[in-house]
């Protein structure tokens, strides 16, 4: 996505919303196919994958408007697969997790502040309801240009 | 050591801890072992991963068709009561979210994503079958049917034994449990073993699932 398109996004919000295209990374065939389904009556085009690696290589071969990352899946882990997507691309992402504690020694660390952290626009903490769903993807839409400044 | 009038009902080695005049090898033969307390966190997260992603999606069928639910009042040939109970059927969602918020929170993450998943599955499919045993029909389900399974566990242990698995659950080794019953350390281990046997645990692990199993709702 180049910087006219960015600036386009945010002018014009509803005709990139009809046409955004959106890829979700999830080992959970279940909740993205869920996502797919409530974004499709959105009017968002989205793409599933199942692994990290397939998400990244789908990444570079096609362009997207939104990637939703889940911070647990087998093999690459969510936050190594943010750092690598953001080291080519600064497509808005959207970490989700269940979890939010990293572990009971650092409590101030959450998972999705280290998503945020290592380059994420948006946390969505998971179980997640259908307009918080679609508030996250119009909230990265918008926040486009502002992708690393957006650590709350 | 004056603790048969607490046997019956010793329900958390914190009890002790309240104890100021015990001897400190007492208090650390009360204490579960790490190992154990690793062990149980281990399970409770696995538990929680893989109840997430079945919720999340749910919660998103739920919400949509709620939000879309106002056309039911508007056709002729709605159903009786459809709107409420679709809403009915929201509320409980968002409970079970919320619930599974704070379990979520309770346990760390797990260790390994990937055994994690498998640790799950075998315990929700363990919930399924111990289900199925009383239950007849959603044998091979393996879908949501085995969480309210666990009454099967109790009708087949005697009170010793049940008390004997509680010790265990709670992260006994077999001298912290002898000593919690008043008992000698073989007597325990004894009982612990027909315990296994009864309900098919291949090790204590298993007996640790078997035990949450028995008390969803506290995890």
């Amino acid at each position: 996505m180049d910087a006219l398109q960015l600036r386009d996004a945010k002018r014009t919000p509803y005709l990139v919303k009809a046409v955004a295209r959106i890829l979700v990374i999830d080992d959970d065939a279940c909740v993205s196919t869920a996502i797919q389904a409530i974004l499709a009556r959105h009017h968002y085009d989205t793409t599933l994958s199942s692994r990290a690696h397939a998400g990244i290589h789908a990444l570079q071969a096609s362009q997207f408007d939104v990637v939703m990352v889940d911070l647990f899946m087998p093999g690459m882990n969510g936050l190594d697969t943010i750092t690598r997507i953001r080291s080519g691309s600064a497509v808005p992402i959207i970490a989700m997790s269940g979890f939010r504690l990293r572990n009971s020694l650092d409590p101030d660390q959450d998972f999705l502040g280290m998503a945020m952290l290592r380059g994420a626009t948006t946390a969505l903490r998971k179980p997640f309801s259908p307009p918080q769903l679609v508030a996250a993807i119009d909230r990265s839409l918008g926040l486009v240009s502002s992708t690393e400044k957006t650590m709350q | 050591m004056t603790r048969k009038e607490n046997r019956a009902d010793y329900p958390s080695y914190l009890k002790c801890v309240e104890r100021g005049g015990q001897r400190a090898e007492q208090l650390e033969a009360d204490r579960p072992s790490p190992e154990r307390t690793r062990a149980a966190n281990e399970v409770g997260s696995a538990i929680a991963h893989q109840l997430n992603g079945p919720l999340t999606a749910l919660r998103l069928y739920i919400g949509e068709i709620r939000q879309n639910s106002d056309r039911f009042r508007e056709t002729a040939e709605a159903p009786d009561g459809m709107q409420q109970m679709v809403e009915a059927a929201f509320q409980e969602t968002e409970r079970l979210c919320a619930m599974m918020r704070l379990i979520a929170d309770t346990f760390e993450e797990p260790l390994y994503p990937e055994t994690a998943a498998a640790l799950g599955r075998d315990v929700i499919s363990w919930w399924s079958r111990s289900g199925s045993a009383e239950g007849g029909d959603h044998a091979n389900a393996g879908g949501p049917a085995g969480a309210a399974s666990s009454p099967s566990i109790h009708s087949r242990l005697t009170p010793r034994e049940r008390e004997v698995l509680s010790h265990v659950s709670q992260g006994c080794s077999n001298k912290q449990g002898a000593i919690r019953m008043q008992i000698g350390p073989r007597t325990f281990e004894s009982h612990r073993a027909r315990v296994m046997r009864k309900l098919g645990a291949k090790n204590a692990a298993d007996l640790v699932r078997m035990a949450l199993g028995e008390r969803p709702v506290t995890l």
